[in-house]
């Protein structure tokens, strides 16, 4: 009994103990949010208003701007009219947040970064940082008209002028007045000024690299607060500075001054560079409709209402005769690219009309499909689009809405043109023939991929030419092989044995056997590498099918399914590279032409991986980079897809759908039909209309 | 024992050492070059290229990469990620790491104790309806396509009955002006499972020591109010419904791995134990005449707990890196997830420090489990 009581005194002094210990834990807690609250009280200090930015969100991620000047629609069928809409709904949305969801989490909030970083060049980066910086000049909404921002008016004419003993090219640009960051300072000339300085000083590379093209800009300089000078060293085309400097970022003096200032006193360039983009940003001011607010990582990105942004209530119309206009009641109005009268294709008035955005972070896109149909989400945004079978399921939804538009790229077989003998033009011709893709796209893979021509994509209206040859287009199976044949023929190929196929194409009746080149040497098997079906099952169908056709006329070609570094490394293998096949996914402004076939780019570093040459193509290629003139610049470009269709170093193959879905009960969109879809317009936050 | 865990201790450092440098030669010996991250962005100037690879250290022949990769990793120096540059590695994963430990800790241990507690009874019933109905749920479960029934779970009962979140780990209208973040709020859980895991312990001793016969009792009284000073706790805190929050998405994940991985500790949990019970002193323990549950309980089931022990502790090891097809059905951003982002954006140095740290968990659980093997097996002192 008395080693019982003992024994529970001893017990009681554990339980103490424990109580000890639990109290330990509340007081710790209470220390934690003590903490938090001075955390909060940091965080929480009051941003006076502020506004600017354009009146559509450009949230392109991992581009450069770069594009064209006008009308662009989407060839692919939308379901969702294009229509015009007015002001917000009248009655108050239930819930007046937009809710996005995305498939990967951000890496940063830091814009230098994002722009310089390849890293940090992520899409899903631009979907939440994008749109809070101002612009010079920007892209109108769904055409891609090229239109002032925070310019009042276009530039003015390339001047050549002489400035301490240096001839250079110089342009100047008014800047509208009363646009404010969210800090209550003006956006004005000096902020421009720092945004492009401290690029060049230090270094900056990347997306930055393209915007600021150092090898051309030689200063840029506030004449007054609103109105700035460039100087150009060499004179610059329309991708240098309308399609380049022009679109240039432009981010608060008064934010990262400091911040700038002593990564400048880091030591090496990289170091400095590191420094900056090391920099997390706490409140910083916002010239776009939502400021960003919070990330939790991982989860989701907050962005709020600028209150006070400069475009709230811009009224912007398009014509179909071409002309673009846009007014903000008492402050400013604006129009170009013809007189605005006559039917109107687009008209809305800009927001923002949500009080915030949330871009929500899923795993997979099974489940963000269920979060939409529950409405836990009003938009999914994805650079890929959504797949068939979740198509198809979501396509059962009373409130939800599909948009299928065209993708801005293009998938295509390439020709090392260094060997032989695919550096013969009658030899690529014979392949682009046999190649039928309407046979693949639409029977084989059941219209999840949209055949494709040339360089420039169809739904990039302005800039694709409508008159370039098709090469083997429309043909049957007998009439391909047969075509086929007669080029090798007329070129001096010889068979073995030609080849036969049945009358209504189904089968060969004889395989083409011992192909002999014009030298009389006999073809040798020839590579093609594909990315595997695990990678990119639509570009492994088509190798798989390339190869049929190729070994069925006596071509011999081995298609290498492998990874796609295996591919990219093999690029750079002049001697071994032979056929190919990867994809680009393209800017609007197509000097990307200049990039993949101009003869200065054949080296290592370059992205002319064939090795194509031609001189003419190449006195094209640098008029364009020269070239300050739009309708000039439009008929060089229409030129060069014609030298490219009829020389073929790329067989373009095919390009893919973009396929979207909404809560139709909860959005209403000012338009739906465009290139790259809703997503490629940062799912257009500050002009959408919540329900 | 002090010389015996001395040599499994340096035997795990060589281990480890060998680990890391295949880890960094697998790495090496991929197809292509993980300098093709930059290779096809036409902005990148070669000059830039090559400046981006000389601070990765990239231009340095392959032996002096592999000294320096030696010397880092030995320092805790993981470098600096590709992917969320100029992150550093160690910064991610110690960003990632508490949320996989919740969720995957929580999973790992509820389906051990289940799983244990219902293969022992099962094996003990040998010959049931329940025995038979047990086992092939349990082998069912098991062998589950996992994507599979992860969608199932989450259209059943997030979707369809409504009564769990649809994937995620929070609500972001619940946490828009929240003063916390997620990960604050994942430490301070994780500290609260500790101290509740440390009370249990110290009432366990205490009750041992001055109340033999009465741990159970102490033991729930002890439990008892940790559990209540930790719930005042989070409650006084303001951010107890964030917590809440949390474990309300939880709840989906964790009861779906739970299934999913019950099922392999129970049916080696009832395989241990139908050797067990076969043995002798099994069979003199209920000779002597002690009740059932002693005999099932303290004669059997202890020693029939050390493979189920041993498969634990590496289940532990495994939980810290992750489940890469769970985290992504659930949109659970933790290890896994990080792991097969960073293979597929080739972000090496975020892949490799993740897949060591996965080498080292799982050396750590070898050494556990050795240290473990002593307490609960007294023959391996004598070896």
């Amino acid at each position: 009994m008395i080693r019982f009581a003992v024994g529970f005194r001893g017990v009681w002094i554990g339980l103490a103990l424990l109580l000890v210990l639990s109290l330990g834990m509340l007081g710790c807690a209470r220390e934690v949010i003590k903490e938090v609250e001075r955390e909060v009280q940091v965080v929480a200090t009051p941003t006076p208003g502020g506004p600017a930015e354009q009146a559509g969100e450009t949230g392109q991620a991992d581009s450069a701007p770069s594009g064209s000047g006008a009308a662009t629609t989407s060839p692919a069928a939308s379901t969702q009219s294009g229509g015009a809409t007015g002001g917000p709904a009248a009655a108050p949305p239930s819930d007046p947040v937009y809710k996005l969801g995305i498939f990967s989490d951000l890496t940063t909030t830091n814009y230098w970064s994002y722009l310089g970083s390849s890293g940090d060049g992520t899409i899903w980066n631009g979907y939440v940082l994008g749109g809070g910086q101002a612009s010079l000049f920007t892209y109108s909404d769904q055409r891609f008209d090229w239109v002032p921002s925070l310019a009042a008016d276009f530039p003015t004419p390339l001047q050549e002028e002489t400035v301490d003993g240096e001839t250079m090219w110089t342009s100047e640009v008014t800047l509208k007045e009363g646009m404010t960051w969210t800090d209550g300072n003006p956006v004005t000339a000096e902020d421009f000024v720092f945004t492009v300085q401290t690029v060049m000083d230090l270094e900056l590379s990347a997306n930055w690299a393209g915007i600021v093209d150092t090898e051309f800009v030689e200063k840029v300089e506030a004449q007054e607060p609103y109105k700035v000078k460039v100087y150009f060293k060499k004179k610059p085309g329309l991708s240098i500075w309308q399609f380049g400097l022009a679109f240039c970022p432009i981010l608060s003096q008064a934010y990262w001054e400091p911040v700038v200032t002593e990564a400048k006193g880091q030591g090496e360039i990289l170091e400095q560079q590191k420094f900056l983009f090391a920099h997390v940003p706490e409140n910083e001011p916002s010239a776009g409709g939502f400021v960003f607010e919070k990330w939790e990582k991982a989860a989701f990105a907050e962005k709020t209402k600028n209150e006070d942004y400069y475009f709230s209530g811009v009224t912007v119309t398009e014509y179909a005769n071409g002309a673009y206009a846009e007014s903000k009641p008492g402050a400013f109005e604006f129009s170009a690219y013809g007189e605005p009268t006559g039917d109107k294709v687009l008209e809305y008035t800009s927001g923002p009309h949500a009080d915030a955005t949330i871009h929500s972070i899923y795993g997979n896109q099974e489940t963000a499909v269920l979060a939409l149909n529950k409405g836990d989400i009003d938009f999914i945004m994805n650079p890929l689009g959504l797949q068939k079978g979740l198509q198809a399921q979501l396509e059962q939804e009373e409130n939800v809405a599909i948009v299928e538009n065209a993708s801005n790229g293009f998938r295509y077989l390439g020709f090392n043109v260094r060997k032989a003998p695919m550096d013969d033009i009658a030899f690529r011709k014979a392949v682009a023939t046999l190649i039928d893709k309407e046979f693949i796209t639409g029977t084989v893979l059941q219209g999840v991929a949209i055949p494709m021509y040339t360089t420039v994509a169809e739904g990039n209206g302005f800039w694709y030419n409508p008159d370039v040859e098709f090469t083997g287009k429309g043909l049957s199976r007998p009439e391909r092989v047969a075509e086929a044949v007669k080029i090798l023929k007329d070129a001096g190929y010889t068979f073995e044995k030609e080849p036969v196929v049945s009358e209504d194409g189904a089968f060969m009746e004889q395989e083409g056997e011992g192909l002999r080149m014009p030298n009389g040497e006999l073809m040798e098997e020839l590579t093609l590498m594909a990315p595997s079906a695990g990678y990119d099952p639509l570009r492994s169908t088509f190798a798989i099918w390339i190869e049929r056709w190729l070994n069925d006329v006596g071509i011999p070609v081995k298609a290498q399914l492998t990874g796609f570094n295996v591919i990219v490394e093999r690029l750079s293998d002049e001697e071994n590279l032979e056929l190919w096949m990867l994809g680009w996914g393209l800017s609007l402004y197509p000097d990307y032409l200049e990039v993949f076939f101009h003869s200065r780019h054949t080296g290592e570093d370059g992205l002319n991986r064939g090795g194509y040459s031609n001189p003419e193509f190449d006195a094209l290629a640098d008029a364009l980079l020269e070239e300050t003139d739009l309708e000039e610049a439009r008929r060089l470009v229409f030129q060069m897809q014609e030298f490219l269709a009829d020389d073929l170093p790329y067989v373009v193959l095919f390009t893919t759908p973009l396929i979207e879905a909404y809560r139709a009960d909860r959005l209403e969109f000012p338009y739906t039909t465009v290139l790259d879809g809703i997503q490629d317009q940062g799912g257009l936050t500050t002009t959408v209309v919540l329900k | 024992m002090a010389g015996y865990l001395a040599r499994r201790f340096g035997q795990i450092v060589v281990t480890l050492l060998v680990f890391v440098t295949l880890a960094f030669f697998l790495i090496q010996a991929q197809p292509g070059s993980y300098t093709s991250f930059y290779a096809l962005n036409p902005e990148i100037e070669p000059e830039v290229k090559a400046q981006l690879e000389a601070s990765f250290g990239l231009d340095q022949p392959l032996w002096r990469q592999f000294l320096s990769h030696l010397q880092n990793y030995a320092t805790l120096n993981f470098g600096v990620s590709f992917g969320h540059y100029p992150r550093p590695v160690i910064d991610v994963i110690l960003e990632r790491l508490p949320r996989t430990a919740v969720l995957f800790l929580t999973a790992t241990v509820v389906s051990f104790y289940t799983g244990f507690l219902l293969g022992k009874t099962i094996a003990w019933r040998r010959g049931g309806f329940m025995e038979y109905t047990a086992t092939v749920s349990g082998v069912l479960l098991f062998t589950m396509f996992t994507p599979w029934f992860g969608l199932m779970m989450i259209w059943l009962f997030a979707f369809q009955l409504g009564w769990f979140p649809l994937g995620k780990f929070l609500d972001p209208s619940l946490w828009r002006g929240s003063p916390v973040d997620a990960n604050m709020v994942f430490t301070s859980m994780i500290i609260t499972a500790m101290a509740w895991g440390l009370a249990v312990l110290v009432a366990t001793l205490a009750a041992r020591r001055w109340a033999p016969g009465n741990e159970g009792r102490v033991v729930l009284v002890g439990l008892g109010m940790a559990l209540a000073a930790g719930l005042a706790a989070w409650w006084l805190s303001g951010v107890g419904h964030l917590a809440w929050d949390i474990l309300r998405h939880m709840a989906l994940p964790v009861g779906t791995l739970t299934l999913i991985s019950f099922g392999g500790t129970m049916l080696l949990t009832r395989n241990s134990m139908l050797e067990t019970i076969r043995e002798d002193f099994v069979t003199v323990a209920r000779a002597k005449g002690l009740p059932e549950r002693t005999v099932r309980d303290r004669h059997a089931a202890r020693n029939a707990l050390l493979p189920v022990v041993t498969s634990l502790v590496f289940s532990l090891a495994f939980a810290v890196d992750g489940s890469v097809i769970i985290e992504s059905i659930f949109s659970w951003p933790g290890m896994g997830r990080t792991l097969l982002d960073a293979v597929l954006k080739e972000d090496m140095p975020l892949a490799l420090g993740a897949f060591v740290l996965l080498g080292v968990m799982t050396l750590v659980a070898h050494l556990i489990a050795d240290i473990l093997y002593v307490y609960l097996d007294p023959r391996v002192r004598y070896q």
